[in-house]
């Protein structure tokens, strides 16, 4: 029986603030009314930015806290900052979006809020336990999340499949867990890859755990075949919560992915590595086939991100800590491509609310040329056009499955950019060359142009200078890897 | 201070590119004059410190590439060699800056120009600042992109279009073997940066490696691919059909492109590279000879040409040729030296006669002109010493670099040396009798416009003249200050590291000075004797120049066409290529490939797409029964492969 | 011993064979029914190893309250179940097939199943002696495991939450309990003497 001393705490503080953070602002919201929404936004993204600063003064190194029930270590941080900056934008983004939509109240701040608090306990899980527990905490929120305008019956209806299927999912979850404990006879990440570690015999049972283990971790990912819920999320939410749904949680999920897989497993990588190529081909297969036919573009940016997806499990794929290195960069420049293509998203307002046809965006480039060309920026980074940053971040992952032997998996990855290139491209030819749709509504609001013009430089100058972020990728690849 | 030399140009550019709006013409106008200016005056601190303190610095700014092995700084790299460029291509920039205020104020997209011009300053200024080969290579297709928009500025021409593109395609293959140079150093160096390639050199000197089974030096290759590159930037024989059809920009640009950037790279390549040129004696030989035949080729057609501009452009076409050889002989310093003055004087050039060109109402054409003296004398006489600096003739600047080009031609006692002597020599007749032509045609005589034209010819305004002045100082001043320290006796002080001659071998530098006096003298008579006849023909008997022309009617009509360099590329290279590209694209593609490629493929990824939709069918249990499935299949490939 | 062993079977089969009813029975009520069955013979088995506190936890919030509550939702909800199962024919051969196979492969790990000594050593924690399972639980639960009981806190709030946003709505027109506004209520706003003179009418 270990006790809890205050050094424990250290590890922890970002996430200790964030929930504290969380509360007193539902306190704030509950006691102030909806009227409030827009302070507690304002505070959301305070405190969001003050975990962030929390999150680098943080010791350097890896420490485990609760017991190893969680652990820091670069990894984790990387991964957090890449959380916390996706879900501060996202509430920046959406703060016009739910005024105009009517849906401002102040549980969406807090709840984004404690989604985030989840997504970091994911990525700072050490055991099969508090990754289960981090996994429910934001799975919670993101359902209540994408129903959160009850009025509307596809917001509803989309809620509700996301909160079915992923209990369904959880459910597989935790029978591979069980499975693993079971065989292991312990949930913790070290422990387990100490017996591998030992050289001990595997059993098949252990292998089929981790075979629903990386189901349940798949459907969170929305990895092909768990990603239904996907495209029909993605177009009932509301817009804002798309946004976010695309970005903070698909990189937190994947870097849960990438350490349930690596810190216990690490020694199997052979056992495993079928399911996760079997899994990215799928992904980066349907993703570029079936967005072709969308018209929506919500539903046309699901189906881009589980492509996305099957691109970064390519580094997975690979498990190498260049792999790990690559779907690291690939995770922070899909942050910036993906605010960035939302924030147009979320601009797409005419006279009579919200659109989001493909078609209507029609003559943009005459209407809003500069809204134009960032797009085309991010569709041409989407598709992985040099020198935008998304090739690079496609290139580093395909050079690590090359160097890892899976030649198979980087020809068909190429292949899968090409196709996918085609609707990236269609999107670029609907706002140059077809003739003008309705004109949406101006000014766009501040705060949305300035998401736009940061994540847009961003992608467009990556390549000038990308240093810092191979650094910081590398160094949270080698604390995985080699601890 | 060396940061604020490369990227003030920069972020001129920046602001009047993109905010040109915002800020207005005059606000344009104002920031990149302003800031390519300071530049300007920070180079020639920059000089002071580097050539004559021996201060060489290199500047870290961030790492670029670090990929592998493969490791890309961006750094700046201050040594004497850049300390002069920068001086050459800042001041000149700056200068023409300054006139463009004035030539370009009818214009109606001022700032997108300004943006245009200091972006075309920074490209360079990153060329030859640059500290690893692909560094400068970025430099090099910045410069290639620049001069592709400012040669097509005025794109609603379509003749500027075509020299826009020209330019850009005649770069390319240029390009093409500078950049397979460096892939090449890569593979055997296995760097890029320079101080590591050029250390390692005196090691590789006489390696071979396999190529289609042909035994070829390492050294020789690479640098005959650099110097590939470096003729397709200062368009040397063969690739130099870009430069003339380049007159099609606004004349600032060519003043521009041909004074201080963009046709001083190759050169300044060369002789950056000289660590790795002094052993590959082969390709030293090559560079010389093309370097002597542009010279002379050049030369012969400025001779005929009556576009004001091209005669000017056929000179720095020939000019260039000069610093060639003079490389080729292994006296670097020499052919720097004399791209210092020419800059000077070329520039001075080009924009005197921009000066002309803009009091005659923009016409170009020298048999319409005629007579002009009266009306713009300054002009006059800002062009005469232009001139003057070109022909060599005493005590202007181009007389010392000129003659020292020469006498190290003679002194490099080779058989190339040779030749390149009496081609140089040749041509130092034949620069001064078209420069003499074109004053003469362009300033005396009867006014062959018509009166309409007359009336209106009026001098520049002194926004323009400024800059004239200054550059007058320069054609007359820069040879004679810098003749001591660049290429006197102690020239080596002077350079320091930054250039390599392998003095045992070759003796041109150090015997350049040693000369017979014929020798010294024989530049300068050939100029003079080239004046003496312009002078004959054209103002003594007008009537000799048609006489010949119809004598020597061939070799008229061969000058006249450019010795049909161009209808030969047509008719060589491009037809050809149509030829094939047709038969490519209506046969091969649209039949063969695009049928069952990409058309083919495409109905098919279409049909696939439609089908995958149709999965999606809205049903919550087809979701879930589609996961059950999925994790069927995982389980099952699982138990496939273990008994397997 | 064997008591024990026939004990087990027992209700394990019971679970087994109730938890096949729950999706098996036509009646809604009866599979909640058939739930409430197999948590009790859950809780048995919880009984023969030992663990007596998670057997009563059982009872008590599953069955006397979630079931409970499942069954009042069944019931309340007029759902029409045979509705809901058309079409289940149509993916019965492939659900059959797959389901089958999944069961044999499951059996097939369940066979090869083999403890590694060296996994056992790390799974052995026996309840201290002389102490009760309560007190155990206490004992972890707030020092070992107190982040993830946090943690399910916070899963409670959010989810207390979620039911807010999606439920609660401001209704017009009902009148609802001001327990403040009560207390503030003095006699002089309520009540007002007022002297009422015999014989003379209000």
């Amino acid at each position: 029986m270990t006790s809890l001393g205050a050094a424990d705490l250290v590890p922890v503080i970002p996430e200790l603030f964030l929930a504290t953070a969380g509360m007193a602002l539902l306190m704030l919201g509950v006691f102030r009314g909806d009227g409030s929404t827009r302070f507690v936004s304002t505070l959301s993204v305070l405190s969001l930015a003050i975990a962030f600063l929390l999150l680098g003064l943080l010791p350097e190194g890896r420490t485990e806290a609760f017991a190893g029930m969680f652990v820091t270590d670069a990894f984790a941080v990387f991964v957090k900052s890449l959380v916390l900056l996706g879900s501060a934008l996202t509430i920046v983004m959406s703060s016009a979006y739910i005024r105009s939509e009517r849906m401002e109240r102040f549980e969406f701040p807090v709840l984004v809020l404690f989604a985030t608090l989840g997504m970091m306990m994911m990525v700072s899980a050490n055991d099969l336990m508090s990754l289960y527990l981090g996994l429910e905490l934001q799975s919670l929120a993101l359902y209540v999340l994408a129903a959160f305008k009850r009025e509307s019956t596809r917001a509803t209806e989309a809620g509700l499949k996301y909160f079915v299927l992923g209990a369904l999912s959880s459910g597989m979850l935790l029978y591979g867990c069980s499975l693993i404990y079971g065989f292991a006879g312990t949930t913790s990440f070290p422990l387990i890859a100490g017996l591998f570690a030992g050289g001990v015999e595997v059993s098949i049972g252990l292998i089929v755990g981790i075979v629903f283990l990386t189901a349940g971790l798949a459907f969170k990912v929305s990895a092909v075949p768990f990603h239904m819920w996907t495209p029909d999320v993605y177009e009932g939410a509301p817009t804002a919560v798309t946004a976010f749904f695309a970005v903070a949680p698909k990189i937190a999920a994947l870097g849960l992915f990438v350490r349930a897989m690596i810190a216990p497993f690490g020694e199997l990588a052979d056992e495993w590595r079928q399911i996760i190529v079997l899994l990215s081909v799928a992904s980066i297969a349907l993703g570029a086939v079936a967005a072709i036919g969308q018209s929506n573009i919500k539903r046309l940016m699901a189906y881009s991100s589980i492509g996305h997806v099957g691109y970064a499990l390519i580094g997975l794929a690979a498990g190498t800590q260049q792999g790990v290195r690559g779907v690291l960069i690939y995770l922070a420049i899909y942050l910036a491509m993906n605010v960035g293509a939302f924030a147009v998203i979320l601009s797409m307002r005419v006279k009579n609310g919200m659109v989001e046809r493909i078609e209507d965006l029609g003559g943009l480039a005459q209407s809003r040329p500069m809204m134009a060309a960032a797009m085309a920026i991010f569709m041409f980074s989407l598709a992985g056009i040099p020198p935008l940053a998304g090739f690079f971040a496609k290139f580093y992952v395909l050079a690590a499955a090359i160097d890892a032997g899976l030649y198979a998996l980087a020809v068909i990855g190429v292949i899968g950019s090409v196709v996918g290139a085609y609707y990236y491209l269609r999107i670029i030819k609907i706002m140059y060359i077809d003739p003008q749709a309705e004109p949406l509504e101006k000014p766009m609001h501040r705060e949305l142009g300035v998401v736009l013009t940061v994540s847009a430089l961003f992608t467009l100058l990556f390549f000038a200078y990308p240093a810092p972020l191979l650094a910081g990728a590398e160094a949270a690849a080698a604390s995985l890897l080699s601890p | 201070m060396y940061q604020l030399i490369v990227f003030l140009p920069l972020a001129a550019a920046i602001l009047a590119g993109l905010f040109g709006r915002r800020i207005g013409d005059r606000g344009a106008q104002i920031v990149t004059c302003g800031a390519v200016g300071v530049a300007a005056l920070l180079s020639w601190v920059a000089l002071y410190r580097v050539g004559f303190q021996g201060q060489v610095a290199v500047v870290p700014l961030f790492t670029w590439i670090d990929s592998g092995e493969f490791e890309v700084m961006w750094q700046l790299r201050i040594d004497q060699l850049t300390a002069v460029m920068l001086v050459v291509v800042n001041t000149v920039s700056a200068l023409v800056h300054i006139y463009s205020v004035g030539y370009m104020s009818h214009d109606t997209s001022i700032p997108r120009f300004m943006a245009y011009l200091s972006l075309f300053t920074f490209a360079m200024l990153m060329l030859v600042t640059a500290d690893n080969f692909v560094q400068m290579y970025f430099g090099w297709e910045g410069v290639g992109l620049a001069s592709y928009l400012l040669i097509g500025f005025w794109y609603k021409r379509p003749s500027a279009n075509a020299a826009a593109i020209k330019a850009f395609v005649v770069n390319r293959v240029g390009d093409f073997g500078f950049a397979l140079g460096i892939m090449a150093i890569f593979l055997v160096y296995g760097s890029v940066d320079f101080q590591t390639v050029f250390n390692a050199t005196p090691q590789m000197a006489g390696q071979t490696f396999t190529f289609l089974s042909w035994e070829v030096d390492i050294v020789t290759t690479i640098t005959l691919l650099l110097f590939i590159g470096a003729c397709g930037k200062s368009a040397q024989l063969g690739l130099h059909t870009w430069l003339p059809d380049a007159m099609e920009g606004p004349t600032p640009v060519s003043a521009l492109i041909h004074a201080a950037t963009m046709v001083t790279a190759g050169v300044f390549m060369v002789a950056r590279c000289s660590p790795m040129f002094e052993y590959a004696p082969f390709t030293l030989a090559v560079v010389a000879a093309v370097g002597a035949s542009t010279a002379f080729f050049a030369a012969t057609i400025g001779l005929v040409q009556n576009d004001i501009k091209r005669v000017i452009a056929y000179s720095t076409c020939s000019q260039l040729g000069y610093m060639f050889f003079a490389a080729g002989v292994s006296a670097y310093p020499i052919a720097i030296f004399h791209l210092f003055t020419h800059a000077f004087f070329k520039a001075l050039l080009f924009l005197g006669a921009g000066s002309v060109i803009h009091a005659v109402g923009g016409e170009q054409d020298m048999r319409k002109m005629g007579g002009l003296w009266p009306h713009i004398k300054v002009t006059a006489v800002l062009m005469w010493i232009g001139s003057l600096a070109l022909a060599g003739v005493p005590f202007f600047a181009g007389y010392y670099s000129k003659d020292a080009v020469l006498e190290a031609a003679f002194a490099a006692g080779s058989g190339v040396g040779d030749y390149a002597f009496v081609l140089g020599l040749g041509a130092a007749l034949l620069t001064a009798f078209y420069s003499w032509r074109l004053l003469f045609m362009t300033f005396n005589g009867t006014p062959r416009a018509d009166h309409h034209v007359m009336e209106h010819v009026h001098e520049s305004p002194q926004v323009m003249l400024i800059p004239l002045y200054m550059l007058a100082a320069g054609a007359v001043f820069a040879g004679i200050a810098f003749v001591g320290p660049m290429v006197g006796e102690n020239w080596s002080d002077f350079w320091g590291q930054s250039i390599l001659i392998r003095e045992d071998l070759h003796k041109a530098m150090a015997e350049a000075h040693h000369v017979p006096l014929w020798v010294k003298l024989a530049p300068v008579v050939a100029g003079i004797l080239g004046i003496l006849l312009a002078w004959q023909m054209y103002i003594r008997r007008p009537d000799l120049p048609g006489a010949l022309a119809r004598m020597h009617d061939g070799l008229y009509k061969f000058l006249l066409n450019k010795w049909y360099f161009d209808e030969l590329y047509d008719y060589v290279l491009v037809r050809p290529a149509m030829w094939i590209g047709r038969l490519f694209w209506k046969g091969g593609d649209q039949k063969i490939i695009d049928g069952f490629g990409p058309d083919g493929i495409s109905a098919g990824v279409i049909g696939l797409a439609r089908r995958a939709v149709r999965l999606q069918t809205g049903y919550l249990y087809h979701y879930a029964f589609a996961m059950l499935i999925g994790i069927f299949v995982l389980v099952t490939l699982y138990f496939y492969t273990m008994g397997h | 011993m064997i008591l024990q062993a026939l004990a087990f079977y027992l209700f394990a089969g019971i679970t087994v064979a109730s938890a096949f009813m729950v999706i098996a029975a036509r009646n809604p009520v009866h599979s909640v029914l058939f739930l409430i069955l197999a948590f009790f013979n859950s809780a048995g088995l919880f009984v023969l190893q030992g663990a007596e506190f998670l057997a009563m936890i059982l009872i008590i919030v599953y069955v006397g309250a979630v079931a409970v509550l499942f069954l009042f939702v069944v019931m309340m909800l007029d759902i029409n179940f045979t509705e809901l199962r058309e079409g289940f024919l149509q993916y019965m051969p492939v659900g059959a097939l797959i389901g089958i196979i999944l069961l044999i492969e499951l059996a097939l790990v369940l066979i090869g199943w083999q403890l590694s000594p060296e996994a056992l050593a790390q799974g052995q924690a026996p309840p201290p002696e002389g102490m009760t399972n309560t007190h155990a639980l206490g004992g972890v639960l707030y020092t070992r495991y107190i982040y993830l009981f946090q943690g399910a806190g916070l899963v409670l709030l959010v989810a207390m939450i979620g039911a807010i946003v999606l439920t609660l709505r401001a209704r017009e027109g009902v009148r609802r309990q001001s327990a403040a506004a009560q207390f503030a209520r003095r006699r002089e706003d309520a009540v007002a003497i007022k002297k009422v003179e015999p014989r003379q009418g209000v």
